[in-house]
């Protein structure tokens, strides 16, 4: 599958619910030397008015410049990451929630954000 | 308010990747810092069968950055055939940061065809080529 | 003299945003029509140029990425492709009127038929972009061109009513023949001229090829600071010495040689001999500027190897695109379409490419990813947020004033 056909697809629970914005993976920690951890995916951020990316002013801490991020911020309201458990189905162009699915905080948490490291 | 990231105990302390923010569109540097090209997609296992998934299913895996003509199948939609994807194995990347390096050489990958035709077809035969600047 | 060799890059991409060809007819044009009276925008290009490529400098030292691979990650395809296409037209119609200007530059000197001059120039620019070290590129042409500075030697020696220029400057003269929409035209298209996406993408490439770090930041600051006044003062002695000796004949300005003649009769043939060797030089720098500008934007956006610092050979496509370039200007030149007309059109291309350029570097600028904490100053985000919306407003506006001005006539 190509991301890209993730991307702005449509996310329907019982009814629409929005539109996949980004896509999260989780790394494993490096395990033998010369070979590249796997990358898993881990979750759909998923936008409920907005179609296209968020920029960055996803993260926690990007909030200049102001009037970008507020309409970022608008646009994006009530945003939210999906766990894989909860995708029932995905085709092309749509994703499926299982019922009751759980609306976790999109933003990226502080500590699995480390860069300028080598796996 | 929604409850923080799920309490997963596979994702505590692990590094997360969003595609659109840390890996598409980024530069792609080799071994040695030479610029091989931008991410334009990136290539998952399996998935879009439309069927329904299996409760405890192993999530899909990146399997590699994708460059080439596939640059305007994400500008503008739709999918490339398989054989016209320039593959760059997501087993080759060393590490992700504001660029993307990888564990091999730019000259051992089809992502830079392109590259090595212009040099040794076009500049390549203009005098001067191989010298450096002065 | 190290010191000031250090300062090469800001007053050379100074040169090709303020004095290049373009600028120099239109100016003086500007000058000849309207006085002083728009010297304002060019103070308030001026600023805008050294906050943006204040940013755009600080991003290439501290993050190593050029302005243009920036936009890409943060625009995506659609929109940076837009900007590509527009920045990509500006680069090549600028290129164009840079080897024609350099053609008229010599023409003036040596009476040899333009046209005649236009491959010489167009080989001559290749030439140097193909084999010479960036360092000495940017030292030679930038140090040249600030012969330009005659006009303003010109404007000294013509003995000008200082208080005349005061009143138009500050707006409290008219000008009755003209029209409201020429005037807000003119501003516009110098306010573009002032803000030219490819300085930004010339500085912050240049930044990379120079081999900038974190430690270079104050060098990056000094560059701005003296580069791009310099140019702002060049710009404005353009139009004042226009001013002083055309406008009170009404004299209009369509060709280069039009152009200097306020230099001439405020110095002589001393002073015109060394403003010919600046226009000439300036011209040069801009057409170097604009050429290796057209292959910054193109291979950053593509991800291809780029860069003066490597051997032609491991910057294949970066190269290959320069020489397409070059070969495309001179085929339009050929066709004997007047080079100084062609960067009028190039007006409008700005107006797409301004905001899509200045918008991405603001976010980068304050990204702690890239910029750790390097990030934006509460005072710079101000400004730059409020420069932004003067860059939309002037981008939004640019194609109707074309429009309604019938380009200025």
């Amino acid at each position: 599958m190509i991301l890209s056909e993730l991307l702005t697809a449509e996310v329907r629970g019982d009814a629409p619910v929005g539109f996949v914005v980004d896509v999260r993976f989780v790394v494993d920690a490096p395990g033998e030397p010369d070979r590249a951890p796997e990358a898993r995916l881990y979750g759909l951020i998923v936008s409920p008015h907005a179609k296209f990316s968020p920029m960055g002013f996803e993260r926690k801490d990007l909030a200049s410049p102001w009037p970008i991020a507020q309409i970022q911020g608008w646009l994006h309201r009530g945003s939210f990451l999906v766990h894989w458990e909860d995708v029932a189905a995905i085709g092309r162009g749509w994703v499926r929630l299982r019922p009751g699915f759980t609306r976790y905080d999109a933003r990226l948490p502080e500590e699995a954000r480390t860069l300028d490291e080598d796996w | 308010m929604s409850p923080t990231y799920p309490p997963d105990r596979e994702a505590a302390g692990r590094r997360l990747l969003d595609a659109h923010l840390h890996l598409l569109d980024r530069q792609v540097l080799d071994t040695d810092s030479v610029p091989v090209t931008a991410v334009s997609d990136l290539e998952i296992s399996d998935l879009d069968s439309g069927e329904e998934i299996p409760r405890g299913t192993a999530p899909p895996r990146i399997e590699a950055l994708l460059s080439g003509p596939v640059f305007a199948t994400r500008a503008f939609g739709g999918r490339p055939p398989a054989s016209r994807l320039h593959r760059i194995a997501w087993s080759d990347v060393s590490s992700v940061d504001v660029v993307l390096r990888l564990r091999v050489r730019s000259d051992s990958l089809e992502a830079s065809w392109g590259e090595r035709w212009v040099r040794d077809r076009i500049i390549g035969r203009i005098p001067g080529a191989r010298h450096d600047p002065e | 003299m190290k010191k000031f060799l250090g300062l090469a890059l800001g007053i050379l991409t100074a040169i090709g945003g303020f004095a290049d060809i373009g600028d120099i007819v239109t100016n003086t044009v500007v000058g000849s029509r309207f006085g002083m009276s728009l010297a304002w925008v060019v103070v308030l290009g001026v600023v805008g140029i050294c906050i943006f490529a204040q940013m755009s400098g600080r991003v290439a030292a501290v993050s190593g990425r050029a302005t243009f691979e920036i936009i890409r990650e943060r625009l995506g395809p659609r929109a940076a492709l837009a900007n590509l296409i527009a920045s990509f037209l500006i680069n090549l119609l600028t290129v164009c009127a840079e080897i024609g200007g350099i053609a008229l530059a010599l023409e003036l000197a040596s009476s040899v038929n333009y046209l005649l001059w236009v491959p010489v120039a167009a080989i001559a620019v290749w030439l140097v972009v193909w084999r010479v070290k960036f360092s000495i590129l940017e030292n030679v042409s930038g140090l040249l061109g600030l012969a330009l500075i005659g006009f303003a030697v010109a404007l000294f020696l013509l003995h000008p009513h200082w208080l005349d220029l005061g009143h138009q400057a500050a707006l409290q003269v008219s000008f009755p023949e003209e029209k409201a929409t020429t005037y807000w035209y003119y501003a516009v298209a110098l306010f573009g001229a002032a803000m030219t996406p490819y300085e930004v993408f010339f500085f912050s490439s240049g930044a990379v090829e120079e081999g900038w770090k974190r430690q270079d930041l104050n060098q990056s600051r000094a560059n701005v600071l003296v580069g791009f006044p310099l140019g702002g003062l060049i710009s404005l002695s353009l139009a004042a010495t226009a001013a002083v000796v055309l406008l009170p004949q009404h004299a209009s300005v369509n060709a280069l040689s039009q152009a200097v003649l306020p230099v001439a009769a405020g110095g002589g043939k001393l002073l015109l001999a060394v403003t010919l060797l600046g226009i000439f030089a300036a011209t040069f720098g801009a057409a170097l500027e604009t050429t290796l500008s057209s292959g910054y934007t193109l291979a950053q956006f593509l991800g291809w190897s780029w860069g003066k610092f490597r051997r032609p050979a491991e910057a294949a496509r970066f190269h290959l695109t320069m020489i397409i370039t070059i070969l495309l200007g001179v085929a339009i030149l050929l066709t004997g379409v007047d080079p100084v007309q062609v960067t009028e059109f190039s007006v409008v291309f700005s107006a797409i490419a301004l905001p899509l350029t200045y918008i991405p570097i603001l976010i980068i600028a304050n990204d702690p990813q890239y910029m750790g904490d390097e990030v934006n100053g509460r005072l710079t985000g101000i400004f730059a947020v409020v420069f932004l919306a003067i860059i939309i407003v002037a981008a939004v506006a640019a194609i109707p004033l074309m429009i309604l001005s019938g380009a200025g006539q």
